[in-house]
């Protein structure tokens, strides 16, 4: 199972990763748009995106979540009643919203960032290769 | 399904389903299933402005549908359903409900009651804000609404079966032309205890994706199924297209998506170090109701039990299914809709059966357990499986046998008169063995099945009961059987309860905290302030298609530091945005109180309409007031004998039994007139409960007709 | 003798903490805010707070609603 990885040293704030994710899958600009979210506290960077815990799956009332084969979770849009229970659980808060089209949205590894990344602080890696520690659990 | 289902079309209505705008399909549904009529009637903007929708709607239809001779069997009387502009909305929690109004078998006036399930929304998303159905049909029918053909129908089904755990299986079945299609079905439907008893109920239902399996949600309070079945309906179903989760295509989603994140996000926080709920759901409150002696036990003698802890929230987490998302609409993640799955029943005609227990919710634990005295968890399973699926409110149900087991203690009835029933508190076979007659229309189930004030009519004229003895232990207002709290120890609560429209059911004021606990309504005026806002508040969760339990069933801490915690201002906020985002009305917490004031008062006017609704009419049982028996005072001794002494300056040493009993009788029913002044004069009403022509006027609803109902009251009182 | 409540007078002793006085009163619903003459105790601190002779204690449940 491969999974998408940071490596903050490496990051330089481009963000360069945001507008490329926004671009590739909303076709706009808008980094709210955006799956991965970089941020700097003193100048040191850090990234949110899913690490496809699936926690989100339990609470989806309609199935629309669900693990694909390579254990990426993925969402059926014709499912998807845009109820945000899996907005609100998220342990991260790394599951988005998208209210123009009662969405939610999610990495799911598909690696146009790590291409457009400028200092190759993103990569494409298996789970247990992957540091979760960057990730601010919620609860 | 391979045999031929056999469907009698009688009435064939086609319609193409209107854009949703904003909340609304501006267009309500009626359907008269004794004359085949159905039709559309357009909704205007002052309707939606005066009424906003859900119970609003519900009663405005009501309201021009009937006559003032219209009883709760006549052709002309109506079941009404309605969600509201809100209702459908999937980003906030408890936003799917559906209220259903219609004139009631027990109280003979306005009753409205509300359940979750998908029928409400789906109904709108199908087109129609409300259905209306009117009339008596000649033969069983049912009404389908079915959006994917365009089309509205009255069927004949002859092979449908009536019990909704039945007709929810076989209907899915029928409706369903592809599996995934079930997701989208929602029906209405009740029971063969409904064919026989007052007490009917209306079953909403869903389809819970998980389970693959249909789920139920009631709306019974006042006998709505009673009435869905003398009108000869077994099921109003609508099949409605997918839709995503702008279906109301509301005004902002923005705003929506940015108010529900804050709250889901709440919910996910804070539910599992408070309430529970979404392990527990509302059962969490039985423990903590006997802790505070507020748990109605033996017919609500008494307040608490030993036993209430084997079947409290920490019980219910390890019996009820964990981890499931029981929402009983998309997106509440209160998730309270719990179930017992594979619950192999004991007795009655589906013994052996295994079923989903749909609850119980807290109120069946106290109406068809502790009140009964029954603290057993299988029986109360039983109990409240076999209410469903017949169609009968587990409230009233359990309330009316409490009240049956202490007229059997008394020795009112016997076991001649039971039928060989050794009807004593705690006999929980006793209990099913009448529920099974209910739904037979036999024996002691036909006595049961009037509920409390027509079965103390019965016993007084039958069996010489004392007539001051039942209607003193007789937990009714209004001909509806109380909702399980104790309000004795709470004045503000007794008038939460009778100082309502449709009877004492808790869902306009529940003051016991604030009240008792808490003491932060210490004056009248503060009473009557409580039972003004409170009241009003609560009545718009049900015009705009919203759950009450979100608002203060989980709370961020953060709340306990503003102004007025127990009104909860930012969930208040949350509410005005929603609204606001979906209907692009800006409001504000006086809008709010008005808009609800509008159908408050409609209601009122409309039950005096029907001949009741006045003073007389709002009086408690002292049963609710107070200790009615030598046992129940000696029970609490301690804390009457205090209330002798501090409230009343006298010394219980010195008096008999007797005496201390009278005057705290004399002292808590003088308590409660004063209350009625109190709140009568802060509601804008004349001292007999009547809205006056002013009040009417400033709010919108002077239409002539009704200031006519008012002004033949007005001119009495002079 | 504390007040509690504003109402209720009740015998005071010493050590009483406010843990204890919530299980003299069977206070057991999760969701409420103490405060001692006027000074809200923090959730954590019921145990070990001790509530002087005379005190005004105000036990607010948050609970609006069943």
């Amino acid at each position: 199972m491969k999974v998408l990885a940071y490596v903050a040293q490496k990051c330089t704030g481009a963000r360069t990763c945001e507008v490329t994710c926004a671009q590739t899958w909303f076709k706009v600009q808008d980094v709210s748009k955006s799956s991965i979210r970089i941020s700097a506290n003193d100048g040191i960077f850090a990234a949110e995106f899913c690490i496809q815990c699936g926690k989100c799956i339990e609470v989806c009332p309609t199935e629309a979540l669900y693990y694909n084969k390579q254990g990426i979770v993925l969402l059926k849009k014709d499912l998807c009643v845009g109820c945000m229970s899996c907005v609100g659980f998220c342990p991260y808060g790394v599951m988005y919203f998208a209210p123009e089209e009662a969405l939610a949205f999610k990495c799911v590894a598909c690696g146009q960032c790590v291409k457009a990344c400028p200092s190759e602080a993103l990569k494409i890696v298996e789970l247990d290769e992957a540091s979760t520690s960057v990730w601010d659990f919620r609860f | 399904m391979t045999e031929k289902i056999i469907r009698h079309v009688l009435a064939e209505f086609a319609y193409q389903a209107p854009k949703i705008e904003r909340g609304y399909a501006n267009q309500t549904l009626y359907v008269n299933v004794a004359t085949g009529e159905i039709k559309a009637k357009p909704v205007s903007e002052e309707m939606k402005f005066k009424f906003t929708g859900g119970k609003g709607f519900d009663l405005w239809l009501l309201w021009n549908a009937v006559n003032d001779n219209t009883k709760w069997n006549s052709p002309e009387n109506e079941i009404v359903i309605s969600s509201g502009p809100c209702g459908g909305t999937t980003q906030y929690p408890g936003s799917g409900k559906s209220l259903v109004t219609t004139i009631s078998p027990t109280t003979e006036v306005i009753t409205d009651s509300n359940a979750g399930g998908h029928f409400g929304p789906l109904l709108k998303f199908s087109g129609w804000d409300a259905i209306e159905v009117q009339g008596i049909a000649e033969r069983d029918v049912v009404v389908i609404v079915d959006a994917i053909a365009g089309k509205v129908t009255v069927e004949e089904l002859p092979d449908a079966p009536t019990d909704t755990h039945l007709l929810g299986a076989w209907l899915y079945d029928v409706l369903a032309e592809k599996p995934h299609e079930k997701y989208y079905i929602a029906m209405v439907s009740a029971g063969t205890g409904a064919d026989h008893s007052l007490l009917g109920c209306l079953n909403f239902s869903l389809y819970d994706r998980k389970r693959q399996d249909v789920r139920y949600k009631q709306a019974a309070r006042g006998g709505p199924g009673t009435v869905l079945r003398h009108k000869r309906i077994k099921a109003l179903v609508v099949r409605a297209k997918p839709f995503r989760g702008d279906a109301n295509h509301p005004a902002d989603p923005e705003r929506i998506a940015r108010v529900g994140a804050d709250m889901q996000h709440e919910v996910a926080t804070w539910d599992p170090v408070q309430n529970r709920m979404r392990n527990r759901g509302t059962p969490y409150l039985v423990g903590i109701m006997s802790d505070y002696d507020l748990l109605p036990v033996n017919n609500f003698k008494f307040g608490s039990h030993p036993k209430a802890h084997d079947i409290n929230g920490a019980y219910w987490e390890t019996r009820l299914t964990q981890g499931l998302p029981d929402g009983c609409w998309y997106g509440c993640t209160i998730a309270c809709a719990h179930a017992v799955d594979g619950f192999e029943l004991q007795t009655g005609p589906y013994k052996g059966q295994r079923v989903i227990v749909d609850g119980p919710e807290y109120e069946t634990i106290g109406a068809v357990g502790s009140t009964c005295g029954i603290f057993d968890a299988d029986a109360i399973l039983e109990l409240n499986f076999y209410c469903d699926t017949y169609g009968i409110d587990t409230i009233s149900y359990g309330n009316t046998i409490g009240f049956l087991m202490e007229c059997y203690e008394a020795g009112i009835l016997d076991l001649e008169k039971t039928g060989g029933l050794e009807l004593t508190f705690g006999n929980a076979a006793a209990s099913l063995e009448i529920l099974h007659q209910v739904a037979q229309g036999e024996g002691l189930g036909r006595l049961a099945g009037l509920g409390i004030r027509k079965a103390k009519a019965y016993l007084i004229e039958h069996f010489e009961a004392d007539p001051q003895f039942v209607q003193d232990i007789g937990m009714e207002n209004k001909g509806m059987e109380y909702s399980m709290y104790m309000g004795k120890e709470s004045l503000a609560q007794q008038g939460g309860y009778a100082l309502t429209n449709k009877g004492p059911q808790h869902d306009e004021a529940w003051l016991i905290f604030m009240d008792q606990v808490n003491n932060q309504l210490p004056t009248f005026e503060d009473k009557a302030e409580a039972l003004h806002y409170f009241p009003m508040w609560r009545t718009w969760f049900g015009l705009c298609g919203f759950c009450k339990l979100p608002w203060n069933d989980v709370v961020d801490p953060k709340n306990s530091k503003s102004a007025e915690p127990a009104k909860i201002p930012h969930h208040v906020q949350n509410y005005v945005d929603i609204f606001a985002a979906v209907t692009g009305r800006e409001i504000d917490i006086n809008d709010i109180i008005a808009m609800s004031e509008r159908v408050y008062n409609l209601q009122r006017v409309f039950n005096i309409r029907l001949g009741k609704g006045l003073r007389e009419h709002d009086y408690p049982p002292y049963r609710g007031v107070g200790p009615v028996t030598e046992e129940e005072y000696e029970s609490r001794q301690e804390r009457y004998d205090k209330q002798l002494r501090e409230w009343l300056g006298l010394d219980p040493d010195a008096m008999t039994l007797q005496e201390k009993m009278a005057a705290h009788r004399k002292y808590r029913t003088e308590r409660y007139e004063h209350l009625m002044d109190a709140v009568y004069e802060r509601r804008g009403w004349t001292r007999n409960g009547v809205p006056t022509v002013e009040k009417l006027k400033a709010l919108g609803i002077g239409f002539p007709e009704v200031l006519a109902v008012v002004e033949k009251h007005l001119q009495v009182e002079g | 003798m504390i007040t509690l409540n504003k109402r209720e007078r009740l015998e005071w002793q010493e050590g009483l903490t406010v843990q204890a006085l919530l299980e003299r009163k069977t206070f057991t619903y999760p969701h409420i805010v103490i405060s001692i003459n006027g000074i809200v105790i923090d959730h954590d601190a019921y145990a070990e707070t001790l509530i002087p002779d005379e005190a005004d204690v105000r036990v607010i449940h948050l609970i609006a609603g069943g």
